[in-house]
């Protein structure tokens, strides 16, 4: 079964995980419909209506036919195919995560988990100091104290133009993601929603779910306001050194993450995993929802990758889903 | 192979040094454990080991051959390793190559004793059928199917469930054959030859990463070591070999340290890998 | 040597149109974006797709395709004798071309321009249609991956012994010297992408054989197609909505 490592479960642990399973699929609406096609099955239409063919289908001689396994969704005239595994599919406006592969002239090249790294050009960037303004060829030079290569950035796309996906920052919500770490899962996984940045207050940590499949989790950053940033920074100089972080790090040294929010930050990290191996939902009610029932289970974070958790965490999500669909 | 913000390499060492790593772990814990045997029918013995992400094979193959001239009564073992392109894409080609070897080299140092064959881990005198003349020829080869650090515990791991689930078929000797003559042969296909796999040592990785060091390190985590020792110990405790890797440079002391607390975590990792390798070898009988 | 026996029975039991036990199953290797495990009785190969993703070699780019690469490798163990070679042999060499031509064709490559997929293959064991069983663990992968494709590929191979036809020959009878005809076909749309033969084979022969290859495939795009589905099913219903 994918993601899932049957040969490390026991007897009892298949039959529970199989139940929830089970119980999941009776509780989906769309899987027993014939709406799940595979490559070259041919879609029903009425041909009568005029159609109009989307993503992940294909016209063989008048019939409609679909290139990709997932699920047809109908819009109107429009028919198109929804794949669920793939790699990351952008579309305008998603906060997406990615890691910056090459710094090149005006413009940083970085891997988002598309077919292609996508574009992060200097103008579309705010710059650390907050002032509007042309950008110079000494910003230029200085591109490296903003991000490096290997960097985690995150960002907003902007569209296509000629030479590859944009992206853009132009807020201080945006920008480098550090102290924490970064977790990749199938970008089918995480639904579009109108909040990706939360911050867990509760826990003292940031869950940023980009729509690409890479979640970040780290220590809570305090959003700086971009007007006081201004009155700040006005006085000090705008050249950053390139070299800031070597000299920081000499002092970080004292400063890790301190335990208490390391230890929230790995179990959110953890929950985010077990999710991921299962193929639910990524969500922020979700993957709360698993921090409190490992806290409550009284589990150690580690215990939260192991099989009996993910037939838990499967036995649970099932009730939760029954629950939902009820109040409905 | 695998590239960290300073921001994440910061993270993780500052996780390795409060003992509570990016997955939760403590710096001597294990990711879980699977193994699973039989895994290539055509083999005298195989397994499939994974810890975490990282999985690999390892067969074990056994031919009839003829012992060295130095050692007439012992058998011949050799060890290989091959990483699979479907691990990583790096791999592709000869890209694989290096870290093959390093491997390869490094498990035979640890499972297969000195030249002589002294100190092996798998009983070579074992695997002679006729001195001088006849032995058995073992093969054992692995393959990195998908990694995720920490390969050399896991083949070690996996070579010794392979060694587990194999039997080597019994040869009768057809009595009478003058010394000069070739003997008669007979390979038996039903009686097969359990190997005594107690002594076989388990690999453990300490890898140091700032001032401590962790065992079962992940791709990320390895990303970050400054050098790394691999010991590997058997059953009685004692250490079967040494190798260090990596360019820092360590102080003798911690070395010593390291393999005592290897020495004290290769009981807890021997007696799991053993009930794994029973449970595996149980279901492998029922199906 | 008699392949099959005058009950019209093979040497492994099998009828000459049977096919050997086929077994797939999706999701073998967690790093990678599609792979899947594809076994024909005792032969079994594993297949992992990367991509699509940034051309690694830049001068490889093409600005209307993707770039399709594919490496084909066989682990020491594979086969019945230990056998040790090193990689890129001339042998591994013509089966990636073989594959790869046989997906390239397949690949819609003109949606993701500027991309590159790499289709890695490894044999973990052989015994006959290795080919066969390559391609098909590689329709899988890819499909796994959701890269769009015009139709699956199978494959399936068949051949030609002591005047009988046979269906997916396994290592004794590949190696028997007789007719060995591998043919992949795209099921939907009913065409012949690939098709290989050693030896040589009366003309109207060679119509059954082939007739027969065909069969095998459909069958091995029918089991392929329900896997797919399956997996599809399954992957829409736990996400739940």
């Amino acid at each position: 079964m994918r993601g899932i490592d049957l040969a490390a479960l026991s007897k009892t642990q298949k039959l529970r995980l199989e139940k929830a399973l089970e119980e999941l699929e009776s509780l989906s609406s769309k899987v027993n419909s014939d709406a799940s096609v595979t490559i070259a099955d041919s879609i029903a239409v009425n041909h009568e209506d005029a159609i109009l063919k989307g993503h992940g289908t294909a016209d063989l001689n008048g019939e409609v036919v679909a290139t990709l396994c997932g699920i047809v969704e109908r819009v109107n005239k429009l028919i198109y195919v929804r794949g669920l595994r793939s790699r990351y599919k952008p579309e305008v406006g998603d906060i997406v995560i990615g890691r910056v592969v090459e710094v090149v002239q005006k413009r940083w090249k970085v891997e988002i988990n598309y077919s292609q790294d996508a574009i992060l050009m200097l103008s579309s960037m705010n710059m650390p100091d907050g002032v509007q303004r042309r950008r110079t060829a000494m910003d230029e030079l200085n591109m490296r104290s903003i991000f490096e290569e290997k960097d985690v950035v995150c960002a907003e796309v902007r569209g296509f133009q000629h030479d590859g996906l944009h992206l853009q920052a132009r807020s201080q919500k945006y920008g480098k993601l550090k102290g924490g770490q970064l977790l990749t899962v199938p970008p089918y996984l995480v639904k579009r929603q109108k909040q990706h940045f939360h911050h867990l207050e509760e826990y003292g940590f940031d869950l940023i779910l980009g729509c690409n499949g890479f979640i970040w989790v780290g220590e809570h950053i305090e959003a700086k306001d971009d007007m006081v940033e201004d009155q700040v920074n006005q006085s000090e100089p705008q050249v950053l050194l390139p070299n800031k972080n070597a000299t920081n790090l000499e002092e970080q040294e004292k400063n890790y993450t301190e335990l208490e929010t390391r230890k929230y930050i790995c179990r959110a990290a953890n929950a985010v995993r077990v999710l991921s191996t299962l193929g639910f939902n990524i969500t922020l009610e979700i993957i709360k929802g698993i921090i409190e029932l490992s806290l409550s289970l009284n589990l150690d974070i580690h215990e939260m990758l192991s099989s009996e958790f993910c037939v838990v965490v499967a036995e649970k999500e099932a009730e939760r889903r029954k629950s939902n669909k009820r109040r409905r | 192979m695998v590239g960290l913000s300073l921001g994440e390499q910061h993270f993780i060492q500052g996780g390795i040094a409060q003992d509570l790593r990016c997955d939760g772990r403590k710096r001597l814990a294990y990711r879980p454990i699977s193994v699973e045997t039989g895994v290539i029918p055509q083999a005298n013995g195989s397994a499939r080991v994974r810890m975490g992400a990282t999985d690999v094979i390892a067969s074990v193959k056994a031919e009839l051959g003829k012992p060295s001239l130095l050692q007439p009564n012992k058998g011949k073992v050799s060890i290989y390793i091959d990483c699979s392109s479907t691990a990583e894409p790096a791999f592709e080609g000869r890209g694989g190559d290096e870290l093959s070897a390093e491997l390869s080299t490094a498990l035979q140092r640890c499972l297969l004793g000195g030249k002589s064959g002294a100190g092996a881990g798998i009983d070579l005198s074992s695997l002679v059928v006729i001195d001088g003349k006849i032995c058995w020829d073992l093969y054992i080869d692995g393959l990195v199917v998908s990694s995720d650090g920490n390969l050399l515990d896991a083949l070690g791991a996996a070579i010794k469930a392979a060694l587990s689930n194999t039997g080597i078929p019994r040869v009768h000797v057809a009595a009478g054959a003058s010394s000069d003559e070739k003997p008669e042969l007979d390979v038996s296909d039903e009686e097969f030859l359990q190997f005594d796999t107690s002594s076989v040592p388990v690999i453990i990785t300490l890898t140091k990463v700032g001032k401590h060091y962790i065992v079962d390190a992940t791709s990320e985590e390895e990303s970050q070591m400054s050098s790394a020792v691999s010991i590997s110990v058997n059953r009685q405790r004692s250490i079967c070999g040494i190798t260090k890797r990596g360019g820092a440079g360590l102080d003798p002391s911690i070395i010593l340290d390291m393999i005592s607390v290897a020495q004290h975590v290769s009981e807890q990792l021997i007696n799991k890998l053993d009930s794994e390798i029973a449970s595996a070898e149980a279901g492998d009988d029922e199906s | 040597m008699e392949y099959v026996s005058p009950e019209g029975l093979r040497l492994d039991g099998r009828r000459p149109m049977e096919m050997r036990q086929i077994r797939a199953e999706i999701g073998a290797v967690s790093k990678a974006d599609g792979s899947a495990v594809f076994e024909m009785g005792n032969t079994k190969v594993i297949a992992a797709v990367y991509g699509p993703r940034q051309v690694q070699n830049k001068s490889q780019q093409m600005n209307d395709q993707a770039l399709v690469r594919c490496e084909y490798s066989m682990a020491n163990f594979s086969t019945g004798d230990r056998m040790r070679k090193p990689k890129g042999d001339r042998r591994s060499t013509e089966i990636s071309l073989v594959i790869r031509q046989t997906m390239e064709a397949c690949i819609l490559t003109h949606l993701m321009p500027h991309s590159q997929i790499d289709i890695f293959v490894q044999v973990l064991q052989a015994d006959g249609g290795t080919r066969s069983a390559c391609i098909n663990a590689a329709t899988l992968a890819l499909a796994d991956a959701g890269i769009p494709m015009r139709d699956l590929v199978t494959s399936c191979s068949a051949g030609y012994l002591n005047s009988t036809p046979l269906l997916d020959l396994n290592y004794v009878e590949d190696s028997a010297g007789g007719a060995d005809v591998t043919l992949g076909i795209l099921p939907k749309l009913d065409k012949v992408t690939l098709l290989q033969m050693d030896s040589k084979l009366p003309i109207d022969i060679l119509e059954n054989v082939m007739q027969l290859a065909i069969e095998g495939c459909k069958a091995v795009a029918n089991y392929i197609r329900e896997i797919l589905l399956e997996n599809t099913k399954q992957l829409e219903y736990r996400r739940g909505v």
